[in-house]
């Protein structure tokens, strides 16, 4: 599979695999030391923290006890115990994080999925103006996450902040609302995150479209469909393999943010905003339970091995229809 | 005509439907981008006011905030720290994605299998552990680790190796064996061949490589929060920190926050447009950031 620019080709899911000859190009030795030191690193700066990862999980480690780890008091499952019932003494516990970050994930994926859907078709024929336009749409998406959150951060301040100025300029809203505390800390949280990444959606989408043979639409002329027709009939049947694999992605990346709500709330954060990455991180080097950060991570790695598994298989279908 | 037709069979919203779309979307875009910038050049003391206009333009705000906060610093750190990182990942990457496409060998296809599953793996699971290595080495050896460049770039490596070996797999595999061949049968060695055949056939897949990587530094924060020492904070952290320190102050520097946050992303948002062609490409691929 080769990367091209959107305006050319689309990316079908990417084929990894090419057919390889058994022997490489020309006989002779195999320069397989060439992979080595990656593979080495990979070992050291992911395989080894992997293992000491769940090890932790069964200690009792803190700040004092951090310095000769090896020795901390084994406390076998008390650390997901805790975990799941509790949380640490300043945030959620780790099932209700879970829900908060499921529901943050899942929402913003589909809220951003129209949007991009959308902004796609309105730059997928060709018009006077049309690469400022494309340019334009990519300006949220681009900014890197720290500085979205500190946009949004002024946008929501109470009672000076655009949002809460505009709610009450249109009397929707009290303009003493507050945004960063408390019940509405969530939906500031999935505002922000739509601004920023629907853009992604944005991007996959047009690359599929480029893809679609004009014959197909050509022929729909033919059959006298109309547009809304040719969009659910033909449009959305051949993305649905981009698409997919487009929605896991996004699930994905916004399970894993951890950025935007650091930054934007600050910690600790509002129960409501606290997302398991967060609140791992405040357990873990803000209160300093390393053990109880420790089984956080690891029941988050077990629930990630399903969307995990999910995409690639989802690549791994792509490889053989390739 | 035929052209025109062709079009006009593509076109999924008659123009007016588009024009109404293009334009919502671009205000909703661009809204929060323009607020900032006129936060940026509002006096500190009117942020908070009845206005929405600032009485007059305080360009000096762009002035003030490189002593206000050491941003001058987080730059270069953050240029260093992933510049560096990023030319380490590529650079193993070309190697291992070579031989990837080139050679079968055993645990091939486990290894890339488990270079996109670590894609779902939380960044703050390697990040305690890795910690907690780097703590109890300090103690055992006697040496700073935490705080310093190395171990900053040493934790940029566990996302920025990983997605460009990734990518280098796609682009080289789309390189012609033939070619190689041919520089092999007149006598290059391997290592030569790779240097001057493959790698600037791969130049856009090396670009893409480098310039993700960098920008995935650049905008980290969960690692370099932890990691730098305030000599070695990188721009990211940085803002974080002077943003919360205008928390409960007497007079919050919102004007210059936001020119702060302006200026870090600029770097981001030009290098972006400059490759735009390439790394739209690239994302579709790999889709790094969410």
């Amino acid at each position: 599979m080769s990367i091209q620019p959107v305006p050319e080709t689309a990316q079908e899911a990417p084929a990894l695999l090419q057919p390889v000859r058994g022997k490489g190009p020309v006989g002779g030795r195999r320069p397989l030391w060439l992979m080595w030191p990656s593979v080495a690193l990979l070992v050291l700066i992911i395989g080894v923290p992997f293992l000491i990862a769940f090890y932790i999980s069964f200690l009792d480690l803190d700040q004092y006890t951090l310095r000769s780890w090896i020795h901390a008091p084994w406390v076998g499952l008390s650390n997901y115990v805790t975990a799941l019932t509790a949380g640490n003494v300043v945030g959620a516990s780790t099932l209700t994080s879970l829900g908060i970050s499921v529901a943050f994930s899942l929402l913003t994926t589909l809220l951003i999925t129209p949007i991009g859907i959308l902004a796609a078709l309105t730059v997928n024929t060709e018009y006077r103006g049309r690469t400022i336009v494309r340019a334009l749409y990519l300006v949220p998406y681009v900014l890197p996450t720290f500085v979205t959150a500190l946009v949004w951060r002024m946008m929501f301040l109470n009672k000076t902040g655009l949002v809460d100025r505009f709610l009450a300029g249109i009397h929707v809203a009290n303009i003493n609302t507050y945004w960063l505390l408390g019940p509405n800390s969530f939906w500031a949280m999935v505002i922000t995150d739509v601004w920023a990444s629907w853009a992604f959606i944005y991007i996959m989408v047009l690359a599929g479209l480029q893809s679609i043979p004009a014959e197909l639409y050509e022929a729909a002329d033919v059959d006298g469909a109309n547009a809304w027709q040719k969009l659910t009939r033909i449009v959305l049947p051949q993305l649905r393999h981009i698409l997919g694999l487009a929605l896991l992605l996004s699930t994905l990346n916004h399970f894993n943010n951890f950025t935007l709500p650091f930054v934007m709330f600050g910690t600790p954060p509002p129960v409501q905003a606290d997302v398991l990455p967060l609140n791992i991180y405040v357990s873990s080097f803000q209160l300093f339970s390393f053990g109880l950060g420790g089984a956080m991570s690891v029941i988050t790695l077990i629930i990630m091995l399903i969307p995990g598994f999910l995409y690639i298989r989802t690549l791994r279908l792509g490889e053989t229809a390739a | 005509m035929t052209k025109s037709k062709h079009r006009n069979s593509q076109e999924l919203l008659s123009p007016p439907v588009r024009i109404v779309a293009t334009i919502v979307l671009a205000v909703f875009a661009l809204i929060p981008i323009i607020y900032t910038l006129l936060l940026s050049v509002t006096p500190d003391s009117e942020v908070g006011g009845d206005n929405l206009l600032p009485s007059h333009w305080a360009f000096d705000n762009y002035v003030q905030m490189w002593t206000t906060v050491n941003l001058a610093g987080g730059l270069l750190n953050s240029l260093i720290i992933s510049g560096i990182a990023s030319m380490i990942a590529v650079i193993l990457a070309v190697g291992a994605g070579y031989v990837i496409t080139r050679f079968k060998f055993h645990g091939r296809q486990p290894y890339l299998y488990s270079l996109i599953g670590l894609q779902t793996v939380p960044g703050v699971m390697l990040l305690l552990p890795l910690f907690v290595l780097f703590a109890s080495l300090q103690a055992l050896l006697h040496v700073r680790l935490v705080g310093t460049y190395q171990a900053v770039i040493i934790t940029y490596l566990t996302f920025a190796l990983p997605f460009a070996t990734w990518l280098m797999v796609s682009y080289l595999g789309s390189i012609p064996v033939d070619l190689e061949e041919a520089a092999l049968v007149d006598g290059a060695t391997r290592l030569q061949a790779l240097w001057h055949v493959i790698v600037p056939l791969a130049l856009p897949g090396v670009v893409v490589g480098l310039v993700f990587s960098f920008l995935t530094g650049w905008n980290d924060v969960l690692f370099a929060s932890v990691l730098t020492s305030p000599e070695t904070r990188t721009i990211a952290v940085q803002l974080q920190a002077f943003s919360a320190a205008q928390e409960g102050g007497s007079l919050p520097l919102y004007g210059q926050l936001m020119g702060a946050a302006t200026v870090s992303a600029l770097p981001v948002v030009i290098l972006y447009m400059i490759f735009q062609r390439y790394l739209i490409g690239g994302l579709t691929a790999g889709g790094v950031k969410g």
